[in-house]
């Protein structure tokens, strides 16, 4: 019997379903658990000796400074610009909103070269800065820029339909009952955006701790030094260490789960909200 | 605290929302803003508001030139259509929220706040739900808590923008007698927008009529239900049936009928006359005045409605006793009891 019109035939729900789990375990489910598998084939002494390395734990110290860097300057670029953009009107709100969004069609290959054009030895402000010491390319600064670059529209992604379905209303009562300009964005848009805001702040993170293309451009592959876990994991791998390379896979799939869990927590206490309808 | 606008111009691109418009509230004074949409009505109240600035133009309150002041530098109370209560904040913190935002000088002490929101919550009726949240409220109930925020901070006038366009019939009326209790209580200087004459007329002091961004009359209700100043104003007014007439020497003819006309000097020659649904009288058909056929009768009043047409198709809507008798495709003739005739447009 149907009871609702949009319900499709039970053999089609099924089939699509299964097409549907099929294909998430394929090509989602078995690679992480091939992570994990290769990571332990060789036992668990193997597999920790693989993440004790100096290289690995350097590795990671310096992903997770970068995000650390990288993370929090998206934030409050990201809420600016989409405080900017839904709250305001000015001329070329419409460009802006284009240029958010530029990181994510431009190859992030592409992003790292751009840095290495404009602070590299040879390029536009290298001069400039290697008479004032100062080393962005290959070093911790570059692997910071290309990260903001390629994970920026996450946060203002997220914010800008949210900001712009919640409309300006509570925020001309705010200032109409005496607020200033700060305390209205403190306690009026802030706290409507927040559940939001840390989705995209946990989209961003993940992509940060996980970008290669751009990092690997401006990285120059210094062991110990400016390799972040992905571009550790390359080099691993082609040395042919397939153990050392999947426990190290490991770790990062492993922040990637954390994040995920996260999320998936958020979407479930707060869906409302993050589907910008409020209350 | 008087409110005055003066040449007040503002546009938005191309759009001439308000074209000079001139304006004052007396203290103490309940005033509508009254227009279809589109006529500058809510521009209007916001720039007094200084949530939108005028283009050109001036705006006091109480003597004091605001043309350029901010909004949170007016103390002004705002109630919005949609109410715009804060849907992160309780009740109690939406009303204290004016007062907990002060900056630290002039802010009054925590429970001078928690007193002043008690004290409000009992004005607006709503003291045991000071702990829930505005999407856990009635419409109705949300109305009311934004006017207990806006009155939170003492403002020096009150204005509000379609403050029961978003309510049902009854709890609008029960609503706006409440209001305008409120009001005289607190002693308040109100400029409230509708687009509904019942409301303006029933509620307001003076009643503004807006059209196009240009004011078209200001005058207490009965000023304006017994002498529109324009056609535009009659029919907006409601109700009024148009018929084409003819004017000659200060009087109005209609089928035949001549009547003195209600309206101010209307020149000789065709004019277009209003007459109102009760301002008719059924007679044979034959007699002079309007021909019609009676298309159907409505009993949606105390006193049935007959809605009848003239031989070119114009609908006429008539209230009058004794239809009972009537049927539809019954010929009948109107003959007009008053009218106020303006120059054909």
């Amino acid at each position: 019997m149907r009871n609702n019109a949009t319900t499709e035939p039970a053999w089609l729900r099924w089939a699509l379903i299964t097409l549907a789990l099929g294909f998430l375990a394929l090509n989602l489910l078995l690679p992480l658990l091939a992570v994990f598998g290769e990571a332990l084939r060789k036992g668990i002494t193997a597999y920790v000796a693989g993440i004790r390395e100096p290289d690995a734990i350097a590795a990671l110290r310096l992903t997770l400074t970068v995000a650390a860097i990288a993370v929090p300057l998206n934030i409050i670029i990201g809420l600016a610009a989409s405080w900017a953009i839904a709250k305001f009107d000015f001329r070329w709100k419409s460009v802006l909103i284009t240029l958010i969004d530029l990181p994510f069609s431009v190859s992030p290959v592409v992003a790292g070269l751009i840095y290495v054009l404009l602070f590299g030895l040879q390029g536009w402000f290298g001069p400039w800065l290697r008479a004032h010491d100062v080393q962005v390319i290959f070093a911790v600064p570059g692997l910071v820029l290309a990260t903001v670059f390629v994970t920026f529209p996450f946060v203002a992604r997220e914010l800008i339909p949210l900001m712009e379905e919640q409309g300006r209303d509570e925020e001309e009562a705010a200032l109409s009952l005496g607020a200033s300009g700060l305390s209205t964005f403190w306690h009026v848009t802030l706290p409507n955006v927040r559940w939001g805001l840390m989705y995209g702040v946990l989209l961003c993170n993940a992509r940060a701790m996980g970008e290669f293309g751009a990092v690997s451009v401006v990285s120059g592959h210094i062991r110990g030094k400016t390799n972040t876990l992905p571009l550790h994991i390359e080099i691993l791998y082609n040395e042919y260490n397939f153990v050392a390379a999947f426990a190290v896979a490991s770790i990062l799939a492993g922040l990637a789960l954390v994040t995920l869990v996260a999320k998936s927590l958020l979407e479930w206490r707060f869906a409302g909200q993050l589907a910008g309808r409020g209350h | 605290m008087t409110v005055t606008a003066t040449d007040v111009v503002k546009s938005f691109g191309n759009f001439a929302a308000l074209n000079g418009v001139s304006l004052d509230a007396r203290p103490g004074e309940f005033l509508a803003l009254l227009g279809p949409s589109g006529s500058g009505k809510t521009t209007l109240l916001r720039i007094l508001a200084g949530l939108d600035f005028p283009d050109s133009g001036r705006i006091e309150i109480g003597g004091e030139d605001m043309s350029n002041a901010a909004a949170r530098d007016r103390r002004v109370g705002f109630v919005f259509q949609h109410y715009a209560l804060f849907r992160h904040m309780t009740v109690a913190d939406n009303i204290g929220f004016g007062l907990t935002v002060r900056p630290r000088a002039t802010r009054p002490p925590r429970r001078e706040i928690a007193r002043r929101v008690s004290e409000l919550l009992d004005l607006v009726q709503l003291s045991h739900i000071g702990g829930r949240y505005p999407s856990q409220l009635s419409g109705g109930q949300r109305q009311r808590v934004a006017l207990a925020r806006a009155l939170a901070v003492e403002p020096r006038i009150l204005l509000l923008d379609e403050p029961f366009g978003a309510l049902d019939a009854k709890v609008r009326k029960d609503l706006r007698r409440w209001l305008r209790s409120v009001h005289d209580r607190m002693g308040l200087t109100s400029v409230f927008v509708t687009h509904d004459q019942e409301e303006a007329l029933d509620l307001a002091d003076r009643v503004v009529v807006m059209d196009h961004g240009r004011i078209e009359q200001v005058d207490t209700p009965e000023a304006l239900w017994d002498r529109p100043a324009s056609a535009f104003v009659c029919d907006f007014l409601g109700g009024a049936n148009r018929i084409a007439c003819h004017v000659s020497g200060g009087s109005v003819d209609i089928g035949g009928v001549r009547l003195p006309n209600s309206a101010p000097a209307c020149g000789d020659g065709p004019a277009t006359a209003f007459v109102r649904p009760h301002e008719f009288a059924l007679a044979e058909p034959g007699t002079a005045g309007v021909p019609v056929t009676l298309r159907r009768i409505l009993r949606t009043g105390a006193r049935p409605a007959l809605e009848t047409a003239t031989a070119d198709g114009s609908v006429l809507e008539v209230i009058a006793d004794a239809a009972d008798h009537l049927a539809a495709g019954a010929a009948l003739t109107l003959v007009p009891l008053a009218v106020r005739a303006y120059p054909a447009a």
